[in-house]
């Protein structure tokens, strides 16, 4: 089959208005051990909206505060001021029996596909404990279909549903990960980079099957990541935090052809390109005594 | 067997090889017989070149390296590592180590492993060469110019500082200034950016091309990512299980690359410029196990090019007929005369 190159408009393009996630200056601090009374901001006042339907990049270097926001976000830590609504209601501030209901709708996926899963389980169970905890599908039979059913939504097939995780590599550990988040018909995915830890050639695997879920599913996705180079791949709009601050936010074209801000540029120029001609230039230009670390 | 290197670089074959590896295999005893690690690997290093070689999990690059170090434990080498009229491979302890702390540096992943926590950063530096005599005062001036050198700044405090007062990137600095300090002819650095932001990886990536050029230095980068090579390697050896699958100049291997192993990882990048296609290619399936390893060639159950030869017999590696490079593929051929067969 000849690969498919040109980008083809989005199929929900019409859809990708109702926002979905809106976090309002959201801030966590964490005492500074040693120093009573002083406070370190790991998210500082952050905003950001994620519409229906579409893919939000959350980009930054180790310490940007990416990974914390998105635990803020689903309240795995509790953000010391700010507020979240998830599709209308409050996440923020509701009572534990509400946050059940909030974290069905918006399921995580992990970066270590080897430690995010239950070694003595088998697959079936991994994936059918969130269902019936929920109870969202009635009946043995039924349950087992509709593990069945998300399994090959994710590229498994049925016959894997009695292994343990250990009969798995990386590629296919994640997949079991998507398909147990999958399960509980969330309203969004948020992602904290699920193919950090990837071989190249499984990693390309997955950021295509994360565009098939947001394509053909409608998955919302929050997608929290420090590879520029897969997040350009896969989301519409990227949002870029350096120490704890949003810094840039905007439509993937905005972000890699004309980012505004310096940080932005420089962690762009930064990201190699698989280009021996290209990386010449850019180097030559890092080279250059006058260099700034713009991008070439 | 000839040597596909050697073969492939006539016209500078008259170039003595810094370190000239041959026929090296390289096996551990598993509980169900031995697993090949690296298998009937060659190829050389001239000096002054930097070398990249790259390979997924599995693939026995970091064995490779480690090997040729004197590194790996309870393995059974076979093969050949010749370096400034030492085998390594057959090279007893105590050479190895004189070998691996003054002619041969190495950089590897981790830094704070490679660091004793104990110690300061500047003994730490100083050691290579107290070990070989040189005086303290002399070895502290050289170790103070050579961390300046590497962007350590205020270098002369900082000596007295301890590992986990530097940041990540500052302490892989110290790492290759500890690698550097004995003034050695190679570098080996085993993916010596991967735990790295990407602002800091090309700032080592560019102290590494740069110190290379500046102290003649020759370097064998070993890495997972293909992108980093574009702008450092001059010559890439790609690997998969245990085997080299082709070795090329690096506007070659990128551009026209005779093999489909190479071909799929170029195809599966993605990339922060160009056009983003709506899917990337990718190579189906998973690297093999190198203790259940597909007959033929090792990479035939995900090839799309797979033809009943590449079932059975394991290609060799070599230049195709009217082909600038070795390839170990059955198809080379066929591929060196179809271009554009993957963009």
């Amino acid at each position: 089959m000849p690969p498919r190159l040109v980008a083809r408009p989005h199929p929900r393009a019409d859809a990708v208005s109702e926002t979905l996630l809106e976090v309002t200056n959201l801030v966590k601090e964490y005492p500074v051990r040693g120093r009573r009374g002083e406070m370190f901001r790991a998210v500082d006042d952050v905003s950001f909206v994620v519409r229906r339907g579409e893919a939000l990049g959350l980009v930054g270097e180790s310490g940007s505060g990416k990974s914390t926001t998105a635990r803020c976000v689903l309240r795995l830590i509790e953000p010391t001021s700010g507020r979240v609504v998830l599709a209308g209601s409050e996440v923020t501030g509701c009572s534990q029996r509400e946050l059940r209901n909030v974290r069905r709708q918006a399921q995580l996926v992990f970066q270590d596909p080897y430690s995010a899963l239950n070694p003595r389980m088998q697959v079936k169970d991994i994936i059918a404990e969130g269902i019936r905890i929920h109870g969202l599908v009635k009946g043995g039979e039924a349950r087992r279909q509709r593990v069945i059913d998300l399994l090959e939504t994710v590229g498994l097939r049925p016959d894997h549903l009695n292994r343990r995780p250990s009969a798995f590599s990386g590629g296919e550990r994640q997949r079991i990960g998507i398909a147990r988040a999958l399960a509980l018909e969330p309203q969004i995915l948020v992602c904290d980079e699920p193919v950090a830890s990837l071989d190249v050639s499984i990693q390309a695997q997955i950021l295509n099957l994360f565009k098939d879920l947001k394509e053909q599913l409608g998955m919302t996705i929050l997608f929290i990541a420090h590879d520029l180079a897969t997040v350009r791949h896969l989301c519409d709009r990227v949002a870029v935090m350096e120490q704890g601050r949003l810094c840039e936010i905007g439509t993937r074209d905005q972000i890699y052809e004309a980012a505004q801000h310096p940080y932005t540029r420089e962690l762009i120029a930064a990201v190699p390109i698989p280009d021996p001609r290209r990386e010449r230039v850019r180097l030559a230009a890092r080279r250059a005594p006058d260099a700034t670390g713009g991008r070439t | 067997m000839t040597s596909p290197t050697v073969q492939a670089d006539e016209a500078t074959a008259e170039v003595v090889p810094l370190l000239a590896v041959r026929n090296l295999k390289v096996s551990f005893r598993a509980a169900h017989g031995a697993v090949r690690a690296v298998n009937d690997v060659s190829f050389d290093v001239r000096p002054r070149e930097r070398l990249g070689i790259v390979g997924e999990s599995g693939s026995g690059k970091s064995v490779l390296a480690q090997s040729i170090l004197g590194l790996v434990r309870g393995a059974d080498v076979e093969g050949s590592a010749e370096f400034g009229g030492t085998d390594l491979v057959a090279a007893d302890a105590a050479r190895l180590r004189e070998i691996r702390g003054q002619e041969i540096g190495y950089v590897f992943q981790d830094p704070l492993s490679a660091l004793d926590p104990v110690r300061t950063i500047g003994y730490q530096v100083v050691e290579p060469l107290r070990v070989r005599g040189v005086r303290k005062q002399e070895a502290r001036r050289s170790a103070l110019d050579l961390l300046g050198q590497v962007g350590i700044k205020d270098a002369a405090r900082r000596m007295d500082d301890y590992p986990h007062q530097f940041s990540g990137g500052m302490r892989q600095r110290v790492v290759i200034a500890m690698a550097l300090v004995a003034e050695p002819q190679l570098i080996i650095a085993d993916e010596p950016t991967t735990a790295l932001d990407v602002r800091v990886q090309a700032q080592v990536l560019d102290l590494l091309h740069k110190l290379a050029d500046e102290r003649d230095l020759a370097v064998v980068l070993i890495t997972h990512d293909l992108g980093i090579l574009a702008g450092f390697a001059e010559k890439i050896m790609v690997m998969y299980a245990g085997r080299v699958m082709e070795t090329a100049d690096t506007d070659s291997l990128f551009y026209s690359s005779i093999n489909p192993y190479t071909l799929g990882l170029l195809a599966s990048l993605p990339r922060v410029e160009g056009q983003t296609p709506q899917r990337l290619i990718t190579i189906g399936g998973r690297p093999p196990s190198p203790s259940a390893l597909p007959e033929g060639c090792p990479f035939n159950p995900r090839c799309r090019y797979v033809i009943e030869v590449c079932r059975e017999t394991m290609p060799k590696l070599e230049v195709p007929p009217g082909g600038s490079h070795p390839s170990a593929c059955h198809r080379a051929w066929w591929l060196a005369h179809t271009p554009g067969q993957m963009p």
